[in-house]
């Protein structure tokens, strides 16, 4: 499993502890929403590491990131490359 | 089918059997089953059911699993309340019944209302009027669904979370199907199930014939003050039908002819 030490990601509301930031577990949220469209997996898995290349990118220099701001940076991302997976992954949250 | 006719004279208020038209009793059954057709969280589940089911990588027999499951739930909840309410309508007195009218108008009326003002919230996607804590907790369970008959158990669960919102049309129906022949009865029971359960009848199919869940979502999403909308106002029109029907135009009649 693939984990950066240096990045810590404060989690929603600041109310649980901060945890370092885990590049799968990022891929994996990526990959579903994109199956979750129906796109191939082959797709899914190129929309993944393209998104998780651009977050990494933006944490570079940051030490520490909320979850908000990981999952605002990858869905803008997201919806240059996949609209459809994008309105998913940005929605999940919001459907109950 | 009857209907009670009803007045006040001097020794206090009678009640008199009266026919009622079949087509009166199924149009209300109709009614009642689309209002309660038109809540939402049994929906909103399924889609997030599907939507995390094909996510997660799971065969298409397993989704068509989960999501037949998830709806046969909703269904035997659904029958279970309808058949208690009715039985415990049966075993009433003619003049709670009368009473139940009373108070199935007053709920329908109530329930237009709070449906107009507060069933979605102000915010973005169809998040519904559930406390945030039971919303997350519903949709973590759902989120973490692998077994058909967890799936089933989501599907009671949905209509029971629901319950103070679907309560009202379950009660209208009730009181018009224990007044119908066992034959219309049976018809009139699959009538309501049909109608009420339709929309997940509707998601099973378009997800099972392969639609994308965005699309869904997305139309769920433009069209939930439409839908908002017309539930509190079909909720009110019901209200006022009933009472008209069952509740004002007996008292006048009883009142007339005693």
């Amino acid at each position: 499993m693939t984990k950066s030490r240096t990045i810590g990601v404060v989690k929603r509301g600041g109310k649980r502890t901060t945890e370092q930031f885990d590049k799968d577990k990022l891929y994996a949220s990526i990959q579903a929403a994109c199956l979750s469209v129906r796109s191939p997996h082959g797709m899914a898995s190129t929309v993944a590491d393209s998104v998780c290349a651009v977050v990494l990118d933006w944490c570079k220099n940051r030490p520490e990131v909320t979850s908000d701001d990981v999952r605002r940076v990858s869905a803008n991302h997201l919806e240059q490359i996949h609209p459809e997976a994008a309105y998913l992954y940005k929605h999940h949250r919001l459907v109950l | 089918m009857d209907r009670y006719g009803y007045g006040i004279n001097s020794v206090g208020l009678y009640l008199k059997i009266k026919h009622m038209n079949t087509i009166d009793a199924f149009v209300i059954v109709t009614i009642a089953g689309l209002l309660h057709a038109s809540f939402q969280l049994s929906v909103s589940m399924l889609t997030l059911l599907s939507s995390h089911t094909i996510g997660a990588k799971k065969s298409h027999n397993r989704l068509l699993g989960l999501t037949n499951s998830f709806t046969f739930g909703a269904l035997v909840m659904t029958v279970l309340l309808l058949s208690t309410i009715s039985l415990i309508i049966t075993l009433s007195s003619t003049s709670l019944i009368l009473a139940l009218w009373v108070a199935a108008c007053g709920l329908l009326l109530g329930l237009g209302i709070a449906v107009w003002i507060f069933y979605y919230r102000k915010e973005q996607g169809t998040t519904i009027w559930l406390p945030r804590s039971l919303a997350r907790y519903l949709s973590d369970r759902t989120k973490a669904t692998k077994e058909p008959a967890e799936a089933f158990a989501l599907g009671l669960v949905s209509i029971l979370a629901e319950l103070l919102f679907i309560l009202a049309p379950l009660i209208v129906a009730s009181l018009v199907l224990t007044q119908l022949s066992p034959t219309l009865q049976v018809f009139g029971i699959v009538t309501y199930i049909a109608i009420s359960l339709l929309p997940l009848f509707v998601i099973t199919g378009l997800v099972g014939s392969g639609h994308k869940i965005s699309n869904i979502q997305r139309w769920r999403e433009q069209n939930k003050r439409f839908l908002q909308f017309i539930a509190g106002t079909g909720s009110f029109a019901l209200g006022f039908y009933i009472y008209v029907h069952q509740v004002l135009t007996p008292a006048m009649l009883g009142g007339g002819m005693y």
